[in-house]
Formats: structure tokens, C-alpha cells, sequence
């Protein structure tokens, strides 16, 4: 019963009493790098999807944007799709790791490392499209502001300059505060190992002790870091939202943009966490760390932003009527009548629909209705991010500007391969790195134990702070 | 227990089972006028810190000055660009303020979290290529570590004051 948390149904074996320090410091460690065949199993068809995924970049590369299906009037297609995509799906990672952290929320403490880990994976993918959208990828450089021989600066006035700003900044301080969490336990390793192990994990850890004078200074760094990505996570999205919203395409000129889009970052990253953590839990036997209490509030977090996700898809149509603007309200009943309406009714049905069974208590706590419905929610965000960019482009002003978009096999390759890119990252990740903050667990556990497990067993294990 | 070298200071190194024997520990330390401690703690500890009477951190000024540079390079920088190459787009001003507040959030964003980083790891005298000889493997596990440096006269009383706040063990460590 005394668990980490509390457990309803009882229906899987806990330890009991709660695990201790060094149980906690073991069983996260259990699985960094192990071999195992089934691992490589997995790693490989990663892998290969990565080589199937680059193969096709560098045919694109080879050959020419043309052999993409963007062309006019549909300019942006998948790629921007995906990036807008992965760059969602990042946001929830730090939504819980820094925002939930100032709330002082103590659910988050079995989930954040893999959450960040995710971040910085998918915006390692996200990074990935604007370079393959641009077709002439040896121009990249052309993006950041550089003192050039003929003193030509990008214009800084546009959305698509702010986005660099944005992205780059959000994978630094990103990438910044996972490692900063990351330094204790890399500690841990290197004291749990020996040889050419602890050496490694001695390095990363940057030959941390734990004395109270390197605690002092870091707790003040990670709270300043988390303080910092909690607005740095609602920019992002929002500067994404705006490379939209300041054009004048139909269905993308809305002040709702930024809100919209992070909402829907957050509930599609959401999706994601679940999806990785029930895979996690389930690899490395986790039972006992990541419980169905910190499931349901994953799943409660989900149905708020579905909420929000579904209230923003309504104001749009309404905001679309209320303009008396026939070529905007043209454009919104297109989306659902038409060419473009199974990618439009597939993305209410998984992003509305589906997700209103977590009004269950019972789906809630159960973890295979979980992962089904954020594999669901992970399709729907896909086609949402599908629907505003290529229904707004096919469906502009005036009819003989009007053109519909097919993706080609080289993009659909190239999303095959954005995947397998981040699970591969993934999968790296979890077999490398503790895959839950080993400090964090024992601090939560540390107080649990001093306050006579009464929290731990009213089933809030983190609210001791 | 070997006898430490004479002249030389000696340390003490207590092992302790959990956060609130260490802080207890720490008092009747510092009760007794030995203030020259080291505490070693697998988990963060602000009750130690508190124990030990550290309160503040540079780090947060650290923070403050990157973020105050990364607001001003993110004014100079879009300032400075649009005034080299000055085209009018979309109607707006050479000078628009409104876009450039994105660039100057973004880098002060990304110069508070680099300084936080940087000033963290100088603070703590971080990167170290070894481990104090104090270091026991088990203060990353379940164990805290107080060691305390003293004077050779003085190791008698020290570990006197130590055994009498229940530590698991105690060793001289060079």
C-alpha cells in the first residue's frame, strides 16, 4: 500500500514499504547500458528508418525541392508541418519540468528527466525541417545575422528571423537545464560503476561531489533555469504561431494564433510523455516510480488542453462568421467540406472526441486505455498542424490561385525518417542516461520518510516541499 | 584510526544515515567552535544549508547580469542590423520596436540560463578531474559525510563531539 504513491485498484505488486534510497539509486540504474538483443531489435528499425529518412534528404538534396509536392499554391507543406509539429510536441517536456517545478507539483519528479530528454529530442527534429524545407541547405547560414562582405542583415522585422531566435534559444537553455538536473546523477553512475564506466560518468558529471557549497549554487541555477523556460516555453510556440498569423493567408491572419498553438503544443506533448513513459515503464519495470497517480495527472493535464484545443477550434469558426468576411468565412467551411475534410474531421475526432473519455476516472488510471488514446491524440495534433497550413494555402483569394498538395514519397520518407530519428535519440537516451532523476526520487523519498509516510500514503507523494 | 602527521591539519570524516542526524550533527559542530565543515549530501538540502548559516548564492546576480546583457545585444542587434541595411518592408518603421522585443526576450533568455550555468559551475569549483579523498562513494547513494578539518590538538575533541551525535562511522582522512 505504502508505495511511492498510491496505488487504488492494487492490482500490481508494490514494494512495501516505500523503496529506499539506495533501492531508488539501484533500480533507475538498473538498465544503463546493459545489453540486451531485444534493445538492439528496437535501436535497428530506428536506425534504419533514420538511413530510409536520410536517403530520401539527400535524393531531395541531389535532385531538387521539385521532387517534394510542395509547389504553388501550396509552398509549406509536411516539412513545415512537422516542424510546427516536433516543435509541439517539445513544449510539454518543459512545460513539466519547469513550470510544474515552480508550482512545486511532486508528480513531476518521476517524469521530468524523460520529458526534457523528449524536448530536446524533438526539437533536434524540428530543427531538422527548416533545413530540409529550404531545399538549398548549404544557404542555411543566410538565416542568422552575420556580418557579411556586402553588410546585408536579415530582416528582423520578419516572424521567420524571430522563429531562429526562438528555436535556438528554447534547445540551449533546453538543453542547459537537463544537463544542469542531469549533473548529480551522472555522479551517481559514476560512484555505482568502475573502470571506463565511472570514468565517463565521472567527466559528464564534471567530478561532482555533492558538498553543501556545490547543492547551494546549483539548486539557485536550476531554479533560475526553470524560471526562465517557464515564459521561454510560451514564446516558442507563440513566434511559431506568428509565422503564421502575420500573413494574410485566410484561416492563419487570427490574433488566437498564439494561444492555439501553444495549447495544442502542450496537449500533443503531453500525448507524447504518456506515450514514452508507458514504453519506459514497461522496458525497465518502473512500477514502482511511475504509478497510475502520475499517469492520471498527465491524463488530467490532457483533457484540459483538449478542452482548450476544442474551445479554440470553435472560436475560430465563430471569430470566421463574425468578421462578415466572405473570402475567410469561404475558407473555414472549405476546411470541412473540402478537399482537405478527412485530415480536418480525423483531427476533431482524435483531438475532441477521443480524448473526452478522460472524464472517466476508470480511463484515467487505466494505462492501456492511456497510451491508446495519446497515440490517438498524436495523430489528431499531426493532422491539425496538416489542416492549418495546407487547407489555408490551397484555398487563398482568388479560385484560379486556388491548387491542392499531395505529398510525395520523398516526404512521406522523410516523416518515416523524422520518427525513427527521435526514438532512436530516445532509445539512446534510455539506455545511457537515468531515465528518472535518481535526486529528485531520493528527496522526495528522504522527506516522505521524515513526515512518517503520511503524504505518500494520501497518495500525493510530492506535495512535502 | 592512524595518528594524522604532526603540523598537519587533520580531518575527520562522519558518515551519516539521514538528512536530519547530519543537521543535528552540524549544530553540536558548530555549537562546539568548529566551524571549518564539509558536508557531503546526495540530495539537495536546504536544511543544511540553512544548518550551516549559507543563505545566498551569487548565482542570482549572475543570472541578473546575463539577462540584462542578452536584453541589451538583443536591442543592439536588430537596431544595429536594420540601420546597416535599412529597407522598408511591409510599410513599418526601420527602427520597429515591437518585433525586436522577440529578439531581446529570446537573448536575455539565453544569456540568463548560460550565465546561471557558467556561474554555477565557477561558484562550486566545478570541473574537478578528482574526488576529495574524503569522498566516499556512498554520499551519491544514501549517505551524508561531514568532514571536519581541525588543528591535530584539537581532532581529540572533535571526535568526541562527532561520536556523540550518532554517525555511523568516523575516519581520519588525510
Amino acid at each position: 500500500m505504502a508505495t511511492l504513491a498510491h496505488d487504488v485498484d492494487g492490482t500490481r505488486r508494490r514494494r512495501n514499504p516505500l523503496p529506499t534510497l539506495a533501492d531508488a539509486n539501484e533500480d533507475i540504474s538498473r538498465p544503463i547500458l546493459v545489453p540486451s538483443w531485444r534493445y538492439a531489435a528496437v535501436l535497428s528499425v530506428a536506425i534504419a528508418g533514420v538511413l530510409l529518412g536520410g536517403t530520401a534528404w539527400a535524393y531531395q538534396i541531389y535532385r531538387g525541392i521539385g521532387v517534394a509536392g510542395i509547389n504553388h499554391p501550396v509552398g509549406w507543406g509536411l516539412y513545415i508541418t512537422l516542424f510546427v509539429f516536433w516543435v509541439g510536441i517539445a513544449h510539454s517536456g518543459t512545460l513539466i519540468s519547469a513550470i510544474l517545478y515552480l508550482f512545486r507539483s511532486g508528480w513531476r519528479t518521476t517524469i521530468n528527466r524523460a520529458a526534457e530528454a523528449m524536448t530536446i529530442f524533438a526539437v533536434m527534429t524540428a530543427g531538422l525541417f527548416p533545413l530540409i524545407h529550404l531545399g538549398r541547405v548549404w544557404y542555411a547560414y543566410w538565416l542568422f545575422p552575420y556580418p557579411s562582405q556586402r553588410m546585408i542583415w536579415p530582416d528582423f522585422r520578419s516572424p521567420l528571423v524571430l522563429d531562429v531566435f526562438a528555436v535556438s534559444t528554447y534547445f540551449t537553455v533546453s538543453l542547459i537545464f537537463w544537463y544542469t538536473g542531469l549533473i548529480p546523477d551522472l555522479a551517481a553512475l559514476r560512484d555505482k560503476f568502475s573502470g571506463w564506466k565511472s570514468k565517463l560518468y565521472g567527466s559528464l558529471s564534471l567530478g561532482w561531489t555533492g558538498s553543501i557549497r556545490e547543492w547551494t549554487h546549483y539548486r539557485r541555477a536550476y531554479l533560475y533555469l526553470a524560471g526562465i523556460s517557464t515564459p521561454l516555453v510560451l514564446s516558442v510556440h507563440s513566434v511559431v504561431s506568428w509565422d503564421f498569423a502575420l500573413s494574410i493567408v485566410p484561416g492563419w491572419h487570427s490574433t488566437i494564433f498564439a494561444p492555439y498553438f501553444v495549447a495544442g503544443a502542450i496537449f500533443s506533448g503531453v500525448a507524447m510523455v504518456i506515450t514514452l513513459m508507458v514504453g519506459l515503464r514497461f522496458a525497465f519495470g518502473l512500477e514502482d516510480y511511475l504509478t497510475e497517480y502520475h499517469f492520471e495527472n498527465m491524463a488530467k493535464l490532457l483533457l484540459l488542453t483538449s478542452l482548450i484545443v476544442g474551445y479554440a477550434y470553435a472560436v475560430e469558426y465563430f471569430l470566421a462568421y463574425y468578421s462578415a468576411d466572405p473570402i475567410e468565412q469561404e475558407s473555414f467551411l472549405w476546411r470541412a467540406q473540402g478537399a482537405y475534410q478527412g485530415p480536418f474531421w480525423i483531427m476533431v475526432f482524435c483531438n475532441v472526441i477521443i480524448p473526452a473519455n478522460l472524464w472517466f476516472k476508470k480511463i484515467r488510471r487505466s494505462i492501456p486505455a492511456l497510451f491508446v488514446i495519446s497515440i490517438f491524440v498524436n495523430i489528431g495534433m499531426f493532422y491539425e498542424r496538416f489542416v492549418i497550413i495546407v487547407s489555408s494555402l490551397a484555398h487563398e483569394y482568388v479560385p484560379s490561385g486556388w491548387g491542392l498538395y499531395t505529398p510525395s514519397w520523398v516526404e512521406i520518407a522523410i516523416l518515416i525518417g523524422a520518427f525513427c530519428w527521435f526514438y532512436m535519440w530516445f532509445l539512446i537516451f534510455a539506455k545511457m542516461l537515468p531515465t528518472i532523476s535518481i535526486a529528485e526520487v531520493k528527496e522526495h523519498l528522504e522527506h516522505g520518510k521524515e513526515h512518517g509516510h503520511a503524504e505518500a500514503r494520501a497518495g500525493h507523494p510530492g506535495e512535502f516541499e | 584510526m592512524s595518528a594524522p602527521k604532526a603540523g598537519s591539519k587533520a580531518g575527520l570524516i562522519a558518515e551519516y544515515g539521514s538528512m536530519d542526524s547530519t543537521r543535528d550533527a552540524i549544530a553540536a559542530l558548530r555549537e562546539a567552535g568548529f566551524e571549518k565543515l564539509e558536508i557531503y549530501s546526495p540530495i539537495p538540502a536546504p536544511e543544511l544549508e540553512e544548518a550551516m548559516g549559507i543563505y545566498h548564492s551569487p548565482v542570482r546576480l549572475w543570472a541578473l547580469i546575463g539577462g540584462i546583457t542578452g536584453c541589451t545585444l538583443g536591442f543592439l542587434l536588430p537596431t544595429g542590423a536594420s540601420l546597416a541595411y535599412p529597407l522598408v518592408t511591409q510599410g513599418k518603421p526601420i527602427v520597429s520596436i515591437p518585433p525586436f522585443i522577440v529578439v531581446m526576450f529570446e537573448l536575455t533568455v539565453l544569456l540568463t540560463g548560460i550565465f546561471a550555468l557558467f556561474s554555477m559551475l565557477v561558484h562550486a569549483r566545478r570541473p574537478k578531474l578528482t574526488l576529495p579523498s574524503s569522498y566516499r562513494r556512498e554520499f551519491s547513494v544514501d549517505r551524508w559525510g561531514i568532514l571536519v578539518t581541525t588543528d591535530p590538538q584539537q581532532q581529540a575533541e572533535a571526535e568526541r563531539v562527532l561520536n556523540e551525535t550518532g554517525p555511523l562511522t568516523v575516519e581520519v582522512t588525510p
